[in-house]
């Protein structure tokens, strides 16, 4: 089995960001693992070790921050890393996607995981698209993933605990919602063990695909309304909001 | 080219969804401000199509349409797109629309734009707001072309605008659906025995900021305290620490409680989706830019540990 | 005295004796050997010399158990003497005519006085002794002490379980009094010619039971053959403690308390690979072998230790006494393969292991040199790299510090905001000369609790124009925590970026509010280039008011306080003086705790506790330390308000939330030095012109 993860590399969401011209100021923020990628890398690490074979983990390297995420999927159990350097914050999830694609293909992976969405997919996800370009048919939502020949056995949820179960031929992309268990602990030991050793191949983005979204404001939202803040000690606000409760016939 | 609006409505057992309406609503407007008509695209098999208010309805039909499949859907609705070229193809931003909006969009080769909060016509141009960056950031972007794709957060607009009875046309899938890779196996529905949180008149729910799976216990002794059941966001729930029927958001169930107290929840747009509508909203949450507050009724800042504790003591 | 036959007799079973006794301390040795290697000790002979009069002096035991620890005394002297008695005894035996009563009158060659007192001191030794040995007996068999037990949720060795220990002590203890009481009744049978009044009590016995030869045979096979016994069955006991304690204090840790040996030893022999920690005994060093032969098993850690407190599995003594039985059944027993059992199956529970508060009151108090402390640290460190599953509040926050630098998932550039909103500026010191570099820590610098208390540190700092700075978000966790939780890597990791950024910094001290940042930054970073100066705020601040830079406006009278001791301040690293010195300063009214200075009770949050999802029930480490706090005050009753003084920012929190848990709100309140010194220098928070929140 070949085993593909598509990463992505986003603004953290963690600190307020700031603006510049119409786009994220991508020099003031910090680059993170898009949470649902950490899911989707867990998936493809556990179906790896359920039916025996390699993950390679790939993502464009946005901002030559890439490597620390790469040896932390190495550490978690992943075979192989790559990196697109591109060297552009502002690259689009279209055009992701297709330099993702372009190298993906050469790898002719029995399948491919992807996180279901990121924060920053202005243009839609990664997943998808990936499909798309590589013609494999795409399920997202995807929170269980059993391989046997040749087939994929997918959970999908919509939601509410409702869902289906799909059997997909392979080769497919899956778009992880979240993986079977939670997602497991890296030893740091072992990422930077796997830092001094692990080689990471470079490739250089191939491919052109635009978002085509011409970009006017990038704003915080205005609020239209405001919570009425409680304040004072925690004893305090624990009572206001009790008695808000009881006035109400809540409590 | 047409100025024609497409909805992509979603249905599940016979039954449309809200955001269905909701676009079919919004998609009149901005038809009559393009000058073309909103067409609500039905994709199934034998569903009962003329609930729309929309200028006309397209049903698809066919047998291999029954159950929801991101191949078969996502082909029809490419080869039917390609047929009619309208101007806008709206999807939600729904587990069924996210399989196809962006998958489409790369396909033709024609622009989307994910997490859209609202569309607008400027100047004989599309204007679509996007909530990305987990609700921090607005983006107002145009999308170039003579086609665009856009998926909608559900609950972005009122549903009621889109009810109306069109007659829907049925006509044959435009394109083969045999050989296809994709096969539905089964539906999956909700583990039996957990309590069904939409029908709840009280919830506490948690997020993120509850640490870990033993403080849920706290939230537990409180919900208890109140009358309540525990509920919580997508995180909470991901890393195994409350079973899945308990999620409210986008992926999750939607509620409409009379209290929904939350505790240590930011405030995603996919959680929003699935609550904004409680009739009190209280939100418990150590940082004071979480968009929570903006959708909350009353907020506090405090220790959601401290609070709970404190609230213990007084129930 | 013995006849020939005898003679035969005594040589052929010492020589057995020694043989046993032989094989016994050479088995113990090559289990030691199998132990890696311990960090390097400096002036061995000087350390074992100092640990002999230590050992003396009975200093260590005296630390706790007053009276006991007298009792053992008596045990201790007595038995030193009694090596000394039978010896003279084998010589009574072996050589004709040899005795020393009545002063040894025979023997032209020795001062009678010298082997009067000697006689004396030895016949008063043996009342010592059995003295001292029936108040062990009674206190172990009739009064049943429960400092001599395990909960019940510890994880025990199966010997022990079936009273192993007991038995191995009544063993030694009818030893004592059969050894003993014969010796005094062969000395009363040899005393012919009456009372010899430098043997008091053997002569009452001769008064009673008259001398006599058959006697003397009598007892004195009774007393030497048991010496036979019980030297060999002593190398198979816990009583190795007798011979193992003194030199296991003699090689007990000479680094500073607040550093952890590394993960891996410094020197690995060659084409051996260490993985980081223990997984299993051997992964030990051997000085921590070395440790369970001589521990005596007398719980005196368990005493002391706040997970023991708390109810959790955890007793520091049952780690040595089952590291103990194990080696016993691998080495002396059948089952050598034993040595393979993982610690966490043989040793400690893994959910003692993650009990631990990393307060290091075991290791304090352990009259023998044992770190019981630093094997769990190692257990931890294995179990992580091994991927063992975690708790998953343990998992978030090692997340969190992995990608945040912080434990509290906020991210980096927030580090700094609380210094933002001041109403005057704190310079960065990554950019500007500073001559104090201000290491906030994380809970300092996040929690919306402690923050008014770190903007207050800094208001004073600022009003005594000392000129100082802090990193922003360059500054990451010190990484002590995460050391004592096991993560060495991200420990080494944390360490790095911190070095990073001291590089970028120019300054002459560190300055900590966080007594755990205080410690590793003192005690660890050195061995990773970083040889600064650091104090702790308290420092600080006492020198500010000795150089007149800050002066008390107000005297604080009206307060009733009492201090607590943070581990990492106190215990580890001795900074008991400052605090109580500004209190003293201030003029509040104070009242010690009977756990002060080294002897104080931890919180209950170090060691990565504060991370741990699980709340076990039980009365909480924290909340014991209110009420004793409370009856403190009790015994000295006031209209005065009440305070709970700390100067550590997680029992900034522990306590406060103790206070509430206990309901004991009106009568205590929880606060940092910092108030008290604003109060009395008459810094105040400046009033704000705007309303707190306002909508977005």
């Amino acid at each position: 089995m070949d085993i593909v993860v598509a990463i992505k590399h986003i603004p953290s969401i963690a600190d307020d960001l700031p603006v510049k011209g119409n786009n994220v100021d991508f020099d003031s923020v910090d680059f993170v693992l898009n949470e649902f990628d950490e899911q989707s890398i867990e998936q493809a690490v556990l179906v790896k070790e359920a039916v025996d074979g390699t993950v390679t983990v790939i993502g464009v390297d946005l901002i030559g921050e890439l490597d620390n995420i790469l040896h932390l999927a190495l550490a978690k159990g992943a075979d192989k890393a790559i990196k697109i350097t591109a060297d552009d914050p502002a690259a689009s999830s279209h055009q992701q996607a297709k330099w993702l694609s372009d190298a993906i293909k050469s790898l002719s992976p029995d399948i491919v995981f992807a996180g279901v969405q990121a924060s920053n997919d202005l243009d839609g996800q990664i997943g998808p698209m990936i499909a798309a370009y590589l013609d494999m048919p795409y399920i997202g939502g995807v929170s269980s993933v059993e391989i046997s020949d040749h087939t994929a056995t997918i959970n999908k949820e919509f939601s509410g605990g409702f869902g289906a179960k799909y059997a997909v031929s392979l080769p497919m992309v899956v778009g992880v919602q979240a993986a079977s268990k939670p997602p497991r602990y890296a030893p740091i030991s072992k990422v930077r063990q796997i830092a001094q050793t692990a080689t990471i191949e470079k490739i250089a983005p191939s491919g052109d695909a635009s978002a085509g979204l011409a970009f006017k404001k990038m704003a915080a939202p205005v609020a239209t309304g405001h919570a009425e803040m409680l304040t004072g000690s925690s004893k305090e606000v624990a009572a206001k909001i009790v008695e808000l409760l009881k006035s109400k016939g809540l409590a | 080219m047409s100025n024609n609006v497409f909805v992509i409505t979603e249905h599940m057992n016979g039954k449309f969804s809200d955001v269905s309406f909701e676009m079919v609503g919004k998609a009149k407007e901005l038809a009559s401000a393009l000058g073309g008509q909103a067409v609500a695209v039905v994709v199934g098999s034998g569903v009962a199509a003329n609930v729309f208010a929309s200028d006309s309805t397209i049903h698809v039909d066919d047998a291999a349409l029954e159950q929801f499949n991101p191949e078969a859907y996502g082909k029809v609705i490419e080869a039917l797109v390609k047929e009619k070229s309208p101007r806008l193809v709206m999807f939600g931003w729904t587990a069924t629309g996210m399989d196809i909006a962006a998958w489409l969009s790369a396909r033709l080769g024609k622009p989307c734009v994910a997490y859209g909060r609202d569309l607008c016509i400027e100047n004989n141009t599309l204007v679509v707001n996007s909530q990305v960056y987990g609700g921090k950031m607005i983006a107002e972007v145009a999308p170039e072309g003579d086609m665009a794709i856009v998926a909608v957060l559900a609950g972005s607009f009122p549903a009621e605008a889109g009810q109306g009875s069109t007659a829907a046309t049925t006509v044959a899938s435009p394109i083969a659906l045999d050989g296809l890779k994709t096969k539905f196996v089964e539906a999956i529905k909700p583990a039996g025995g957990d309590v069904d949180i939409t029908s709840q008149p009280k919830l506490v729910s948690i997020g993120r900021g509850i640490g870990s799976k033993d403080n849920v216990e706290l939230a537990e002794e409180l919900a208890q305290k109140l009358g309540a059941v525990v509920s919580s966001s997508r995180p909470v729930v991901d890393a195994g620490w409350l079973p899945r029927t308990r999620q409210v958001g986008k992926s999750g169930l939607r509620v409409k409680p009379k209290l929904y107290l939350m505790l240590g929840i930011s405030g995603a747009p996919e959680h929003l989706e699935g609550m904004k509508s409680a009739e009190l909203i209280i939100a418990i949450n150590t940082d004071k830019k979480a968009p929570i507050f903006n959708v909350a009724h009353y907020g506090a800042t405090n220790d959601l540990f401290e609070v709970a504790e404190a609230m213990l003591e007084l129930l | 005295m013995l006849t020939s036959i005898e003679k035969i007799i005594f040589i052929l079973l010492a020589l057995t004796s020694a043989g046993f006794t032989i094989h016994g301390f050479k088995t113990i040795i090559d289990s030691v050997r199998k132990g890696r290697s311990a960090p390097e000790l400096k002036n061995v002979p000087g350390s074992l010399i100092k640990a002999g009069i230590t050992v003396l002096f009975q200093r260590t035991i005296l630390k706790a158990r007053k009276i006991l620890s007298v009792i053992h005394m008596g045990l201790f002297f007595g038995l030193i003497t009694y090596a000394f008695v039978n010896l003279f005894d084998a010589l009574e035996g072996l050589v004709p005519g040899f005795t020393l009563t009545y002063g040894g009158a025979h023997l032209a060659y020795v001062p009678t006085g010298l082997v009067n007192a000697f006689n004396l001191i030895s016949d008063l030794m043996s009342g010592a002794l059995l003295i001292a040995i029936t108040v062990f007996l009674v206190r172990r068999f009739f009064v049943k002490d429960k400092a001599l037990t395990f909960r019940d949720n510890v994880l025990l060795n199966d010997k022990v379980k079936a009273g192993a220990q007991s038995r191995d002590s009544l063993i030694v203890d009818v030893f004592v009094i059969m050894h003993v009481s014969a010796h005094l009744m062969a000395q009363a049978f040899r005393l012919d010619q009456g009372a010899d009044p430098f043997m008091p009590i053997a002569s009452f016995l001769n008064s009673i039971f008259g001398a006599s030869q058959i006697g003397l045979h009598v007892a004195w096979w009774i007393s030497i053959g048991w010496v036979m016994f019980i030297i060999p069955y002593l190398s198979r006991s816990k009583h190795t403690h007798f011979f193992i304690a003194p030199v296991n204090l003699g090689l007990a840790k000479q680094n500073p308390r607040g550093q952890l040996d590394p993960a891996i030893p410094l020197k690995v022999p060659n084409g051996n690979h260490y993985d980081p920690g223990a997984k299993i005994i051997t992964d030990l060093s051997w000085k921590r072998i070395l440790d369970s032969y001589a521990c005596v098993q007398c719980n005196r850690c368990q005493d002391v230790c706040p997970a023991n407190f708390y109810g959790r599995p955890l007793s520091p003594s049952a780690l040595e006494v089952n590291k103990r039985y194990l080696l016993k059944e691998a080495t002396f027993g059948s089952h050598p393969d034993r040595l393979l059992l993982p610690l966490t199956e043989a040793v400690i529970s893994p959910e003692a292991v993650w009990s631990c508060t990393t307060c290091y009151a075991c290791v304090r108090v352990c009259p023998v040199g044992n770190e019981p402390m630093a094997d769990i640290v190692d257990i931890r460190r294995r179990m992580i790299v091994d991927g063992a599953e975690l708790d998953s509040g343990v998992q978030n926050a090692l997340q969190s510090l992995a990608t945040n630098g912080n434990w509290m998932s906020k991210g980096k550039r927030l580090r700094g905001r609380w210094a933002k909103e001041m109403e005057f500026s704190i310079k960065n010191a990554t950019e500007e000369p500073v001559e104090h570099l201000w290491f906030v820590g994380d809970t300092a610098s996040f929690d919306e609790r402690v923050v008014p208390n770190t903007k207050m540190v800094a208001r004073i700092f600022n009003h005594a124009g000392l000129d100082f700075g802090i990193m922003y978000q360059n500054e990451s966790n010190a990484g002590n925590d995460v050391r004592r939780v096991g993560e060495e890597g991200l420990f080494e990791q944390l360490v790095e970026q911190n070095m990073q950024a001291f590089g970028k910094a120019q300054f002459q001290r560190i300055v900590t509010t966080d007594p755990h940042s205080f410690n590793t930054l003192k005690n660890e970073y050195p061995q990773f280039g970083g040889k600064f100066e650091v104090k702790h705020y308290t420092v600080t601040l006492l020198k500010l008011f000795e150089e007149g830079k800050l002066t008390i406006k107000k005297e604080l009278s009206h307060y009733k306080v009492t201090f607590h001791d943070p581990c990492y301040l106190g215990r580890y690293n001795g900074g008991f003086t400052a605090p109580r010195k500004l209190l003293e300063l201030v003029g509040v009214e104070f009242d010690e705790m009977p756990r002060n200075c080294e002897n104080s009770f931890c919180c209950g949050a170090g060691g990565g506790q504060i991370w741990m999802g699980k709340v076990a029930p039980g009365e909480r480490p924290a909340e014991n330390r209110i009420k004793e706090a409370l009856t403190t005050f009790e015994k000295n009753p006031s209209d005065k308000k009440q305070l709970f003084i700390v100067t550590c920012p997680k029992d900034m929190i522990m306590y406060s939330d103790a206070v509430k848990t206990t309901s004991n709100e009106s009568k205590i309140e929880v606060r940092d030095i910092i108030q008290l010194i604003a109060e009395a220098v008459g810094v105040e928070e400046p009033v704000l012109t705007q309303a707190v929140t306002s909508p977005a």
